[in-house]
């Protein structure tokens, strides 16, 4: 499912104009994207979390050449999901 | 790091307020479109949001586990697990902060940390001379293996030596053709290397350390002739001592500057003749001011800058090699930028970097080296500007700064070559 096929399955389902949904989903994802640019944490209701963390530095070591690399520090956006959707991600495996 | 959480409520306002719609319509909106991402996600599809990420669906294989408390195996049922990819855009923009870091390649070979920071390289040279201890100890044993087999001959003729003549003289002479031999290699292998003022005081202080081991020694074997045995095994383990210091930090230089290698081989052969020439009838002291004599003017001589700057020569010319074709880039490339327009100025605050002040401006931070070029005069290093410097943005032919040609990323990188040393 992407994108376009996402705004109209939501639109038929809030019986919206695809504009609307569009633009909508459109500040949600500038707001979400602003708030975790200020490494916040984003918590979904019933779907799960969004956080940044940050990756340390380290060290890595190219197997075959033996080049040793230092990797910078890295901040990742990370996203758990909520107990309520895992547990009806396991009623699927069950029916499976 | 700013942990807070914003909750779904929060969430649900701040979009309200942006969008200019109620309250009740926005939650009306995440809830459809978590429902929507959610039966996605559940239908086994993957859900794509633009400038935002992929949801997809993992599946994780149930696995063993033992039970903490009574130790039995258990077994963990495998479970679907939502991951979420963020994009490109997501990622830069989370990354921000640490965006102008680049992986950094360390140099296996002498362990010479290729770093942009200064102070590594300040620590070098303790860090060279820890890798010497080892391989003094392995010279250590080589030594000695070599002076067991040489031993007996040179007890006898030592002592005959002490019998008939002058003893001091004669004995010093013996001992030192071995050991100027060594020293000459050492000081030579040392030349190119060290930095040129640090140099004669070094080496003074090397040779003053074995003037006064040396008449240590002369005073022992006049004074306790009998024991000459004993004694000349002393003197053996003291001069093995001062050749390992030499030849410790001499070889570990020697190895690790394959240039002073060969030109020490050369000079070996000759400043050997020269020394078994000069040891008939010669006082010590001549003899260490003729060794001290030789070594000054070859200081001098050793092409020390030839030598840092290779890399520098061979890699401009592979430039000019790579692209034999000159055109319109190319020209801009050669040609040393002058830089008249200027964009703004920026002032150096802690934290800044030239590279995110390249970002902002150019779209790219491997184009700080344009910039650093036109404040070249009050740079002296890219790497530690002072806090309060005030640098200007040059205006920089928008073809040079084009971070989809991948020649102009290429040039920059080389010029980053040549600035970060």
């Amino acid at each position: 499912m992407n994108h376009k096929e996402l705004i109209s399955a939501i639109s038929t389902k809030m019986n919206a104009p695809k504009a609307v949904v569009e633009k909508l989903l459109e500040t949600t994802i500038s707001t979400c994207t602003e708030l975790l640019v200020d490494e916040k944490t984003i918590g979904f209701q019933s779907f799960g979390n969004f956080e940044v963390r940050k990756k340390m530095e380290r060290l890595s070591v190219h197997p075959a050449t033996q080049i040793r690399t230092l990797i910078p520090p890295k901040l990742v956006v990370n996203f758990k999901q909520s107990n309520i959707l895992k547990d009806k991600l396991k009623d699927l495996s069950k029916n499976e | 790091m700013n942990k807070e959480k914003i909750s779904s409520q929060e969430i649900i306002d701040l979009i309200a307020s942006k969008a200019l719609i109620s309250k009740r319509a926005a939650e009306e909106f995440i809830k459809m479109m978590i429902a929507t991402i959610e039966e996605a996600l559940l239908a086994g599809d993957i859900v794509k949001i633009k400038n935002f990420g992929t949801f997809k669906l993992q599946w994780n294989e149930h696995r063993k586990s033992v039970n903490v408390q009574t130790g039995e195996e258990i077994i963990l049922d495998g479970y679907h697990k939502v991951t979420f990819i963020p994009e490109a855009s997501l990622k830069d923009l989370v990354n921000e902060p640490f965006a102008h870091l680049e992986p950094v390649q360390l140099d296996d070979e002498n362990n010479f940390v290729i770093s942009e920071k200064h102070e590594i390289e300040v620590l070098d040279p303790l860090r060279i001379f820890t890798e010497q201890a080892s391989e003094i100890k392995d010279i250590l044993s080589e030594i000695q293996a070599l002076s067991v087999s040489s031993k007996p001959v040179a007890l006898e003729e030592q002592i005959k030596d002490q019998e008939q003549t002058g003893i001091e003289f004669e004995l010093s002479k013996k001992n030192e053709p071995i050991i100027l031999d060594k020293e000459k290699v050492i000081e030579q292998a040392i030349e190119p290397t060290e930095i040129i003022s640090e140099e004669p005081v070094l080496i003074e202080q090397e040779e003053t350390q074995i003037i006064s081991e040396l008449t240590d020694d002369k005073i022992e074997t006049s004074s306790f002739l009998e024991n000459a045995k004993s004694k000349n095994r002393k003197i053996w383990f003291s001069v093995l001592i001062i050749l390992l210091l030499l030849a410790g930090t001499g070889s570990g230089l020697y190895f690790l500057y394959p240039p002073a290698k060969d030109f020490t081989d050369s000079t070996y052969l000759k400043s050997k003749k020269t020394i078994l020439k000069m040891s008939e009838g010669v006082s010590i002291t001549d003899m260490l001011n003729t060794i001290s004599s030789w070594v000054t003017p070859e200081t001098k001589q050793t092409p020390i800058p030839e030598t840092i700057f290779i890399p520098k020569d061979t890699s401009a010319m592979d430039s000019v090699t790579e692209k034999p074709q000159i055109d319109s880039l190319q020209y801009l490339f050669d040609n040393p930028r002058i830089y008249r327009e200027y964009l703004g100025s920026e002032r150096i605050n802690p934290g800044s970097r030239l590279t995110i002040i390249s970002k902002r401006y150019y779209g790219n931070k491997i184009f700080w080296v344009y910039i650093y070029e036109a404040n070249k005069d009050h740079i002296p290093n890219p790497d530690n500007i002072p806090v309060g410097t005030l640098i200007r943005i040059p205006k920089v032919d928008s073809k040079l700064i084009d971070s989809t040609n991948p020649r102009c990323i290429q040039k920059a990188k080389e010029l980053h070559d040549i600035y970060v040393e």
